[in-house]
């Protein structure tokens, strides 16, 4: 047999289970960008906020690493030079710095999370954490739209130069609405082709679907996920009083 | 064709084509937010052009639960960009709402839907939620960045601008539920779309 | 066994009460198991409605008002849930882009089976056995926005018989395919034939099964004029098909009409450095370091999928930004820049490219700045392209040709004397084939140059004056 589908499916499971992930997201919100916790979660937060680039950098994503350094050195550079910087610049300095710094971490988690993991394996996963179809079944045709949507865009993008509409003409006002409407126009319609061709394929019969996307949990998600339990049982012995070191 | 009540997979599909659209407009205004200042105008922008989507949207919703499966969805995927879990918080909030504003029009009544647009774009605030929620707590965390920060994002960003962002939610939500009314009747209807 | 008792339907909406005219009228038809049917007709004729009756689109997902009844082994189709009848129909749709509901080919396949909720251990089984019969063992595990077209009408073929249903539905499946897609599509037809599955295909094109098939219904205005036996198609010569609007029967591959590239006397339109590499891959898509074509001709470009056909239009047009070269015409040199208000191209998804809320109102805009009676000319235009009676009418509801029409118009509005079209008869009929035809010859009568990237012979018969056949020069090269 010179093809299998199973072994290819096994091939393919990414590093983490995508729950593992999505438990990371979870507590890096709430703990760095949600800011809860107090003293004793200091050198914790410290350790998670290097995380996602150590994650980044397993999974060989050397593009988004180098991205999402590039941010942190920004941001930081800013609240660094606004000492020196004159009046309103000192301003803005400061609050993109401050924003940066803060959001940076989960927002490379997040990007490492989406860049990661395959639809197949984010829905497989919504599904053994029994979320209801009325959740997967549109996040799935979301997802599946994302690049179709990029592509219709493009297309008419290139349909205006051709026509001669530009940014700046003598229609600038109507040109985003120019861009939408058939933008919108031809996504419904691939929509909703997408959908006959999913309904006559049985999609929303009242069965638990299977997925033949392999995931599950394995060691290094154990690792992580009793790293977040700890977490957050250090979390609750600070709001309890209970100061650990 | 028979009318019950529970969602089938159509109006699952329905709610993935409208709420894709809507995610991408939501996002390639976010991407100006990435240059923090713009972030405020996040209110502004996204709920007058989401509006466009929105109100086609509406016109196929003709059941209940399909606008808070829609708002649900975008606290999700809010959780998944790392936004945080609060956006969860409004979305079932401002979901809940819309989704009765619409229904008490029997799901067709024109100026419920642009209300219930404007209940909806209320979930846009949680983004803004961590900021606010421990506004003390925050700075007291900050206090080594220095005092000259702590002023100036507290100028910025005083806790009274909390109210006037969901305010502003809310109203851009009206006034983006009419621009979507208008483009449904411009190009929508006569295009044969809704 | 699938029969249609004497059905009747009209779209339209039970809410609204507004119904349009009869798509279908007193339709009875039997179709047995291990049949293959093959329904044709000119567009409107009711066949793909037939087909969305079998497999429940109507009136689960479709509306309208139906009379008569559907029954699949005896059971009433409209009465049953889309996911049951699911277990028994299978459809392959037009559009290759949009029946994909997954990112990826193996994910495809397995869509229907995990619907059912099918152990995983036994779909790993299905798919593994279908790769094989249908050897598309090269195609699996690719993402599906990385496949030509005909690459993925087998994908959709192969995810329909992962599910394994007894009768298969094809709805134009070969309409976006080029001649080799074609005969490939055949095959896999033959595969089903082998195994004695019912086939009901709805088809234009119908050369590649013409011989395949137990039985032809021909259509016309939602009735079925006339019934052939398999061995009773032969007897229909090439002008009673195309009274009856229906296309050749001839299998014709367009590299092989060979048309002259060019004629001494010709006006020479010269193409030079015309180079384009997509990023990532390694040999170039578009590669003419000087080519001569024949001005104020209509020439259709042939070559298969793949080959760059489109993507050569696209460099003419200037719309490459990483694609320089220069073209040469009457003596005038033309940057990237200059050639996109020298040419206009008429896109595949000719939707995108119209964007106002009336017809007249498109073409107003495409005028130049400061015409005088802005308003007469735009009416001249549409008038000599037969689009005088939808001045008002929404660009987005017009129908596929008309789409194109109004795009020509946009065109001839803004005064560009090259005219590319990308397949513009991908899904036509005859009758508007030939329309498409004589529009191209009355463009050139008014001094245009043509080029048109098509597949279909039967077009290139009907207009075309020169050719140039991508793959065949490139062996040259």
């Amino acid at each position: 047999m010179a093809y299998s589908s199973e072994k290819t499916q096994e091939q393919r499971r990414g590093f983490l289970d995508p729950r593992t992930k999505l438990a990371l997201v979870l507590i890096l919100a709430l703990l760095v960008m949600g800011g809860l916790g107090g003293n004793s979660l200091k050198p914790i937060k410290t350790a998670l906020s290097a995380l996602p680039f150590l994650l980044l950098l397993i999974e060989q994503q050397w593009k988004r690493f180098a991205r999402g350094i590039a941010m942190l050195v920004i941001g930081y550079g800013l609240l660094f030079a606004m000492p020196y910087l004159p009046g309103t610049l000192n301003y803005i300095a400061l609050l993109c710095g401050g924003i940066l710094t803060r959001f940076v971490v989960t927002i490379v988690m997040g990007e490492y999370l989406i860049s990661t993991t395959s639809v197949s394996e984010f829905i497989s996963a919504m599904e053994r954490l029994h979320m209801p179809q009325a959740i997967t079944i549109p996040m799935s045709v979301m997802f599946r739209l994302f690049p179709t949507i990029g592509s219709e865009w493009r297309s008419i993008r290139r349909a205006m130069t051709m026509r001669g509409i530009h940014l700046g003409g003598a229609r600038a006002g109507q040109v985003l609405e120019y861009q939408l409407v058939p933008m919108m126009t031809s996504t419904v319609r691939i929509g909703e082709e997408l959908s006959a061709s999913a309904l006559t394929r049985g999609l929303g019969a009242p069965v638990r679907r299977t997925n033949i996307c392999r995931i599950g949990f394995r060691v290094q998600d154990a690792v992580l996920l009793m790293g977040c339990l700890f977490v957050i049982a250090v979390w609750i012995l600070e709001l309890c009083g209970v100061n650990l070191w | 064709m028979k009318t019950d009540n529970k969602l089938k997979g159509r109006d699952l599909i329905n709610i993935g084509i409208y709420g894709a659209i809507y995610f991408v407009i939501l996002f390639a205004v976010a991407m100006l937010g990435m240059i923090p200042i713009f972030l405020p105008l996040l209110s502004v922008f996204v709920p007058i052009l989401g509006g466009i989507p929105f109100m086609l949207f509406l016109t196929k919703v003709k059941k209940s639960g399909m606008i808070f499966i829609m708002a649900m969805i975008m606290g999700i995927l809010m959780l998944l960009t790392g936004m945080g879990p609060w956006p969860l918080l409004t979305c079932a909030i401002a979901g809940i709402l819309a989704e009765l504003c619409f229904k008490s029009g029997n799901y067709r009544n024109a100026k419920k839907a642009v209300l219930s647009y404007g209940l909806f774009s209320m979930w846009i605030f949680g983004n803004y939620l961590p900021l606010f929620t421990d506004y003390d707590g925050y700075f007291a965390q900050r206090a080594d960045y220095g005092q000259a920060y702590i002023d100036a994002v507290q100028k910025l960003m005083p806790l009274w601008m909390a109210p006037v962002l969901l305010a502003a939610c809310f109203v851009c939500g009206i006034l983006g539920g009419l621009l979507g009314r208008a483009i449904l009747k411009k190009h929508f209807e006569k295009a044969g779309l809704a | 066994m699938v029969e249609l008792k004497n059905i009747s339907f009209r779209y339209g909406s039970e809410e609204r009460q507004d119904y349009g005219e009869n798509s279908l009228s007193g339709i009875d038809l039997i179709i047995h198991d291990g049949e293959f049917v093959l329904l044709t007709g000119p567009s409107g004729c009711g066949k793909t409605t037939i087909l969305r009756l079998i497999n429940g689109l109507i009136p689960h997902f479709y509306s309208g008002s139906v009379d008569g009844e559907v029954l699949i082994e005896g059971k009433a189709v409209s009465s049953q849930e889309l996911y049951d009848t699911a277990l028994k129909v299978g459809t392959v749709f037009q559009n290759p882009r949009s029946q994909f509901y997954n990112v990826d080919t193996t994910g495809e396949l397995a869509f229907g089976c995990e619907n059912r909720g099918l152990p995983e251990e036994q779909i790993y089984k299905r798919i593994d056995d279908t790769v094989t019969r249908f050897s598309i063992e090269k195609l699996m595990d690719r993402s599906i926005f990385h496949l030509s077209d005909g690459e993925k009408q087998k994908i959709a073929c192969a995810s329909v018989d992962v599910s394994g249903p007894d009768i298969i539905l094809l709805d134009e499946p070969s309409a976006n395919l080029d001649y080799e897609a074609t005969l490939a599509l055949r095959e896999l037809i033959l595969e089903w034939r082998r195994q004695g599955k019912t086939i009901i295909a709805a088809e234009h094109r119908i050369a590649y099964l013409w011989d395949l098939i137990d039985r032809a219904v021909i259509m016309r205005n939602g009735r079925i004029i006339c019934e052939l036996r398999g061995d009773e198609t032969n007897t229909l010569t090439q002008n009673v098909l195309a009274e009856m609007g229906l296309r050749s029967t001839i299998q014709e591959s367009p590299s092989s009409i060979s048309l002259p590239l060019f004629l001494e006397g010709d006006e020479p339109l010269t193409l030079k450095g015309f180079r384009l590499t997509y990023s990532g891959a390694k040999e170039p898509v578009v590669n003419i370091s000087d080519l001569t074509l024949a001005a104020g001709e209509i020439m259709a470009i042939t070559g298969a999928n793949g080959a760059g056909k489109t993507s050569l239009l696209s460099c003419i047009c200037g719309l490459e930004k990483r694609c320089k070269g220069a073209l040469v015409f009457k003596e005038k040199t033309y940057s990237r820049k200059n050639r996109q208000k020298l040419c206009f191209m008429v896109m595949q998804d000719t939707g995108n490219q119209l964007f106002t809320e009336s017809v007249l109102e498109e073409v107003l805009i495409s005028l130049p700045k400061n015409t005088e009676n802005e308003k007469d000319r735009a009416e001249e235009i549409l008038r000599a392209l037969d689009l005088e009676p939808f001045l008002e009418r929404h660009p987005q509801s017009l129908s596929g040709g008309q789409k194109q029409r109004l795009a020509i118009a946009c065109a001839l509005a803004s005064g560009r004397r090259v005219l590319l079209l990308d397949e513009p008869t991908s899904g036509l009929d005859y009758a508007h084939m030939m329309e498409t035809a004589n529009l191209l010859k009355q463009l050139q009568c008014m001094g245009t140059t043509i080029l048109v990237v098509t597949h279909d012979s039967e077009l290139i018969h009907a207009c075309c004056t020169r050719q140039y056949d991508l793959e065949y020069l490139n062996c040259q090269h």
